[in-house]
């Protein structure tokens, strides 16, 4: 299927249009390019969207602590399948998640400690682990003999290793998960800005909770073998933030979410296609973060258009007092 | 008045981790009253209506909504929590929430119709805020703010208001505005049950009394209720005097 649809893309002759707006058309016509990107962008779509609602629901940390706790996973799927199959790895970094994600709860229900303090132990707890175990499987009589090199690509991501097989779990991921939001985002609505509300009038937060944090994991195993366990969390919060600067209605700051997403993998993979030695994963959050500082300053509800309005109250008090 | 009761709560107790915040309450708001539930700081209020809208766990007792249990009458009852358990940074206009209000009538998945938003306008008008429609949640006054959540339960159509504090740092028009609406819901045959701090208005506003203090002390007509004894008994007395 994706073959039919790379085979249009070369057919098209873009060339002379991509070159003159500089754009190099030999990188964007390359297969490695159009899968790279191909799942690059729809995860960080997806991503973008999903992260939004977490954003606003003031858990951005959780994604963080899920995303660095799905390490360990990864290394014990590995050590009891022998391979590094994408799909195995991926049902590992789930359960792994999971798991962390269940303690957090558990224990910020029953003790009194902070959630940031909560987050903060797991998060090292589990990654540490995932760190000793790697080390330990190095060099080891029985796990050694298999080849590990892709391992290390789980912690910060590498976009280059990425297969047709990656780009279809992503979009199988994908798919359901913008169904759910799109099917859902009434309930979703509710449950993020008044959950009290919402719940007298009979809506199951306890189930929104769950969908909520079934997408997340599920994006974030994913997106691990492109971004990496340490910086997947920011395709997670960065397009949210910026989107929230630019509008005042849900539907809206969703919709730029997935732009500010998809646009940033996009010129994230060119360039790091563009020029040897440098990251995809990294690249995209570069040009993510960049877009979201520019955002805190130009937006609407940005600091340069806070200072303006300041300003302009000063000026029209002080001529009111005048007259 | 007819004197059925639209509420009925029996020996409802409720706890906050291991504190006992209700101790064993036995509580009847009756029909097209204007209930206030009045007592101290920590007496338990909001609790109280927590545990009778099924939003906090209760330890043990039951609580009848016009005879049947909270589930089956979610479309009967409207709430107004306290505002700060409003996510107030949620990108959302005034006309938005007030569309909220229809959701519990759509179930789940479909989205709001025409006739949805035409009765959210009405209600946002009913509060003089037809003007604030498009505004930003978060740029409104404390009294406009809760003038669109009143807005949210009109738009709900509701037989019973539960509000918590309604009146808590809003100004005086915005005040007048909601307890006309209360006075005017009462004509439609409407009941509402406040939590009210303000003793001197309290007679005004409100014809019937639950005075508690994590048991109910006294409840029943306010001329009845509302006795220098039972607010001496709820730790309420000090410095304020009835006048008689």
């Amino acid at each position: 299927m994706l073959s039919v649809f790379l085979n249009k893309i070369f057919s098209l002759n873009f060339a002379n249009l991509l070159n003159a707006i500089g754009l190099d058309f030999e990188i964007l016509s390359s297969y490695t390019f159009i899968v790279v990107c191909l799942g690059t962008m729809i995860l960080a779509t997806v991503a973008g969207m999903v992260g939004t609602i977490t954003v606003l629901k003031g858990q951005s940390l959780i994604g963080d602590a899920i995303g660095h706790s799905s390490y360990p996973g990864i290394i014990i799927a590995f050590m009891i399948g022998m391979s590094l199959d994408s799909v195995s790895l991926m049902i590992g970094a789930i359960i792994s998640g999971t798991l962390a994600f269940i303690i957090i709860q558990f224990i910020d229900k029953n003790s009194k400690l902070n959630l940031d303090a909560v987050l903060a132990v797991i998060l090292s707890a589990f990654f540490g682990l995932g760190m000793v175990l790697k080390s330990f499987i190095q060099g080891h009589p029985i796990y050694g003999k298999v080849p590990q090199g892709g391992l290390s690509n789980y912690i910060f991501g590498q976009a280059a290793f990425i297969r047709t097989i990656d780009v279809q779990l992503i979009l199988a991921v994908a798919i359901p998960s913008l169904l759910i939001l799109f099917l859902f985002y009434k309930e979703f609505k509710i449950f993020v800005f008044d959950e009290v509300y919402a719940k007298s009038i009979g809506l199951n937060s306890t189930v929104m909770y769950v969908l909520l944090v079934l997408i997340t994991m599920s994006v974030i195993a994913t997106g691990l073998k492109l971004v990496g366990a340490i910086l997947i969390s920011s395709f997670l919060i960065v397009p949210g933030i910026t989107a929230l600067q630019w509008s005042n209605r849900f539907s809206h700051v969703l919709i730029i979410a997935a732009i500010v997403g998809s646009l940033s993998a996009f010129v994230g993979t060119y360039i790091s296609s563009v020029y040897a030695g440098m990251s995809t994963g990294p690249c995209i959050i570069v040009v993510m973060s960049g877009l979201a500082f520019i955002s805190m300053f130009i937006s609407p509800k940005g600091l340069l258009a806070n200072w303006l309005r300041r300003r302009k109250y000063i000026n029209d008090l002080s001529k009111s007092l005048i007259d | 008045m007819s004197k059925n009761i639209i509420v009925k709560v029996e020996d409802l107790t409720m706890a906050y981790h291991d504190k006992p915040v209700l101790w064993d309450n036995d509580v009847n708001i009756i029909e097209n009253s204007r209930t206030a539930i009045i007592g101290p700081n920590g007496a338990g209020k909001s609790t109280l209506l927590k545990g009778i809208l099924g939003l906090q766990k209760t330890l043990s007792g039951t609580v009848e909504i016009m005879g049947k249990s909270v589930k089956q009458v979610h479309k009967k009852i409207a709430y107004i929590p306290q505002s700060n358990s409003v996510n107030w940074d949620f990108p959302t206009t005034a006309l938005d929430v007030v569309l909220m209000g229809r959701y519990v009538h759509l179930g789940w998945i479909k989205r709001p119709k025409k006739k949805d938003i035409e009765t959210a306008r009405n209600a946002l008008h009913k509060m003089g805020m037809q003007d604030y429609a498009k505004r930003q949640i978060s740029q409104l006054s404390g009294g406009q703010k809760q003038r669109v959540f009143i807005a949210r339960a009109i738009a709900q159509n509701a037989e019973i208001y539960f509000m918590d504090e309604p009146l808590a740092g809003v100004d005086k028009n915005t005040e007048k505005v909601i307890i006309d609406f209360l006075k005017d819901s009462q004509k439609e045959g409407k009941t509402s049950i406040v939590i009210h701090h303000d003793l001197n208005t309290l007679a005004d506003y409100f014809d019937h009394l639950v005075i508690l203090n994590k048991r109910i002390i006294a409840q029943g007509k306010m001329s009845e209720t509302l006795t220098q004894a039972n607010l001496d008994a709820a730790d309420m007395g000090g410095g304020f005097k009835i006048n008689a």
